[in-house]
Parts: structure tokens; sequence; C-alpha cells
């Protein structure tokens, strides 16, 4: 229990992205009941975003400023050509978007191969805490993305955006009947969810090998969090990241990773049984 | 100031109103009666553009409606209170009327302050959670909410659903009050004979997704037949 403080550091930092890559989920499957199989591959262009950045010469930031545009324009592009054809049509939105998702991996390799890349970290060093040495980046990027988190609360708890947002969310007929476009408010809801995964797969990019499957390894536990934490408010996404990326990378330092991942999915199966709207969820307005 | 012509619409292959057609007038209180499941609610949701129609036309102060998505028929002039009052539970009553004011793209400060002097109430409770709500307190939110951005048309689908007597009369007497002072028109569907005299000008009873017969609310206080007719009361 002597490395408790990094072991706890580095499950922070890992429940802060995930919470990143959860959001934009839980806002697209929030608000407009849409299951995004391709938000994992949405993370992985952000971080291809990066790399290309970073073979051109170009500074680090100019990947972290580019990274939400193009995939938040992608997401634009797909939002008109797919997903508002779909809306509240669950079934047919995992069809459509693992579709997708098997495309823009193809893309992926095609235009990069299928070899993995890596990101220079940007910020070398390391802070000595309590006689041991953290990482910078780890910890500038801690405070990145939990700044992100309150950022996207901000927008949806304190904005006239998100006030109208929570009402599409709630009753979207009753919010059309207000005077609301509740098809631009979808529209616009789903571009902040993919460039929120942009952002991410950018920022997390220096710290693991990118490559064509890496979208994978944060899909799931982004919806296992979304499943524990519940849909409904962006609390829940906190507390279900939290819950799954806590114990997963806890446990798997403390016992071994596949006892963590065994421990995820009891937790994750458990909840659906006694409490199928998350611990913070709550069901749809009627 | 609304006129429909040869409406048919209904849900799926079921069509509920065959060919409908009225006229209805601004500045003047239309109580739509009948009895459940002859097309009340199914018509102002087809005014309202929440059902597509098959066929036929809404004409909204020389505007067609028909086709267009339900915000823009909002925006047109058109405020709805539809039937159990769908308020936003866990906003506060303050948020539910900022909702209408940012779907419109107003500011509206004076509008707030118009809403508050006619529902007192609402200025006293502004912070409250619109939940915590008795269903009469619920019921005058959702008439502010559809009345802050200052329609010109009002549909509102029985709001005495389930509300107190005492407080039945009191929202009649207001929106009397109201239509009278802003020259409003309204479309009531209603079953409560009272508030229907309290309120209406005019009524048009509704059967088998057809207008079969209009009155002035004065041949309502001397004669039942009609309600009789169409109402089985």
């Amino acid at each position: 229990m002597t490395d408790f403080l990094p072991v706890t550091l580095d499950a922070t930092s890992y429940i802060l992205i995930l919470v990143l890559v959860a959001l934009g989920l839980m806002i697209v499957f929030g608000m407009m009941g849409v299951i995004n199989m391709a938000h994992g591959e949405l993370f992985m262009i952000g971080a291809y975003v990066m790399v290309t950045t970073q073979t051109a010469g170009l500074p680090f930031v100019a990947g972290i400023v580019l990274a939400p545009i193009i995939v938040g324009l992608l997401g634009l592009i797909i939002e008109m050509a797919l997903i508002r054809h779909i809306y509240h049509r669950p079934l047919d939105t995992i069809l459509a978007t693992w579709g997708l998702s098997i495309a823009l991996k193809q893309i992926i390799v095609l235009v990069f191969g299928p070899e993995s890349h890596s990101v220079i970290i940007p910020v070398e060093g390391s802070i000595t805490i309590g006689g041991f040495s953290y990482p910078l980046y780890r910890l500038l990027l801690m405070g990145v993305s939990a700044g992100l988190i309150a950022g996207t609360y901000w927008i949806f708890m304190k904005t006239g955006f998100g006030l109208m947002a929570r009402a599409v969310i709630a009753r979207p007929g009753t919010a059309a009947t207000l005077g609301i476009n509740t098809r631009r408010m979808y529209r616009w809801s789903f571009v902040i969810g993919t460039a929120l995964a942009g952002l991410a797969g950018a920022l997390v990019a220096p710290l693991i090998s990118v490559d064509p499957q890496m979208g994978l390894g944060y899909l799931v536990p982004g919806f296992l969090s979304i499943l524990v934490g519940g849909a409904g408010p962006l609390a829940g996404v906190l507390v279900g990241g939290a819950v799954i990326g806590g114990v997963n990378n806890l446990l798997a330092v403390w016992i071994s990773p596949v006892a963590a991942l065994i421990t995820v999915y009891i937790i994750a199966i458990l909840i659906i049984r006694l409490k199928p709207e998350g611990l913070l969820g709550t069901r749809r307005e009627k | 100031m609304l006129d429909i012509e040869k409406l048919t619409a209904g849900y799926r292959d079921a069509m509920v109103l065959r060919d409908l057609s009225c006229h209805l007038d601004g500045g003047r209180v239309t109580a739509l009666m009948g009895r459940n499941g002859m097309g009340k609610t199914t018509l102002l949701k087809t005014i309202m553009g929440l059902i597509r129609p098959r066929s036929g036309r809404i004409t909204f102060a020389g505007q067609s409606i028909e086709s267009l998505p339900t915000y823009q028929v909002s925006r047109a002039g058109i405020g709805y209170v539809p039937q159990g009052r769908e308020i936003f539970d866990s906003l506060t009553v303050h948020d539910n009327l900022r909702l209408s004011l940012l779907g419109h793209g107003l500011q509206g400060l004076e509008r707030l302050q118009k809403i508050y002097e006619w529902f007192p109430l609402l200025k006293e409770r502004e912070t409250q959670k619109a939940g915590s709500f008795s269903g009469g307190q619920q019921q005058i939110l959702a008439i502010a909410r559809a009345l802050i951005p200052g329609p010109q048309f009002l549909l509102l689908d029985e709001p005495t659903e389930g509300i107190q007597p005492n407080i039945i009369h009191d929202i009649g007497l207001q929106l009397a009050r109201i239509a009278k002072e802003t020259g409003l028109g309204i479309l009531i569907v209603e079953q409560n004979v009272d508030m229907v005299r309290t309120l209406a000008d005019h009524v048009m009873f509704m059967e088998n997704g057809l207008i079969r017969e209009s009155c002035d609310i004065d041949r309502l206080k001397d004669d039942d037949s009609l309600l009789h007719r169409y109402l089985s009361i």
C-alpha cells in the first residue's frame, strides 16, 4: 500500500479521461436515443489528427485545437447524412453506427496503415510528490480533463442552450411546442459530443499507442460508465466513470487485469438488474 | 384567423379526422366539445404540427401552416397547452417560463413581468421546482408558459382535467380576462360545462372526426339538448 498515491493518481487520470469520452456518448444517447457505436472511432480520429499535426511539425496546441474542430465537422456530416434519419430508433442506430465505425477504421488503415503510431509528450519532466515522481503531462491532462468536464456541465446546466437541451431530452414534443427547434438542438448536441471525443483522443494520444483499434478500448468502458451512472443527469456519468474506471484501474494493479474486468462486468450486471436506470439516472418524463 | 379546410389526419392507417373544416376568429373563445375519442385532441395536435395531416389545409393569419414543423407553428403565433399539462417537473417555475422565451428568441423581461402580474402565484414561487406544484398550480404554469411569448391564438386541451372545482373557476375567469385584454383567440377542448359557460363565446360539437354543429354560448345557457346529444349529459 506504499504505492497508494501513484496508483490513485493513475486511477484518477483514467477516470477523468473515461468521463470525458463517456460525456460525448451520454449527450448523444441521453438526448437523441442514439447509441453511437462509432464514438470510439471518433476518439481514434482525434488521436490521428494529433499524429498528423505533429508529423507536419505543428505545435501540440495546434493538434488540441484542430482535433475537436475536425472531428466535430465530421460529426456534423455524420449527423446530416446518417443520424438524423434514425433518431430515437436505438436498434437502427446501433447497426448504422457500427457500420460507420468499420468504415472509419478502414479509412484510417488505408490512409495511415495498420501499424501503430506514437505522439511525443509535449511536456517532459515530472513532479515529486510525497517522495515519488509523477509525470507532469499526466497531471496536466487531469487538470484539463476536469476543466472540460466542468465546462460541459456548465454549458448543460447553466446556459440557455443547456436548458433547452434538457427540455428536449425530457419531452421533445413539448419542447417543440414552445418554439424550440429540436432538430437543431439534436444536431449541435451531436457535434458537441463528437468534438469532445476528438479532443479526448488528441489529449490521450501522447500516453498510448495510436492505432486503428484503439477506440474500442475506451468505447466499452464508456458505455459501461453510462450504464452504471445513468443516462439522465451529467453527474451520473461522473459517478459511473468513477465506479468503472476506479474499479478497473485499482483492481488491475492490486489483483490482476482479469480480476478487474470480471469485477467491472459483475458490477454492471448487478446495477442493470437492481437499478436499470443507473445509479443517478431518471426515467424519461412521460 | 385560423382556417381549416377538408382536414384528414390520424395515426398510421387509422384516420381520426375526416375532411374536417372550420373557421376560428381571432379575439374569440371557442369551445370544442364532444365525447372521448371523437378527435378533439387529434385536431389540436394536427394544428400544432405534432401529427402530420394526410390531406387538407390549415391557414393561420394568411399563412399555410399544415406542413410546418411544430416549432415554426409555435413561432407563427400559436400557443399550446397540452392535455396532462406536460410541464418540466425537474425545472423551476422560472426555467419553465424561460424555456418558452428562449424557444422564441426573446429576452422577455417585460413578458415575464406581465405573466407574474396575471399569475402572482408564479412570482411567489418562481424558484420552486414545478414538480412540487399541485395539479391546478401546474395547469396555471402550463398556461403561463404558453402565453409568455405573446401568441395570437391559444389551443388548450382539457385544462380542467383532474383539477379542484374552485381553481377551475379561477382559471376560467383569468383566461377570459386575458383574452379580452389582449385580443387573444382561444380554442379550448373541454368537457366541463361550467368552464365552457364561464369562458367561451362560441361552441363547436365534434363527432366521429367532424364538426357536426356549432352555436353561440347563449344557446347553451338556455338549452341543454346539444349537450345531451353530443356529450350524453
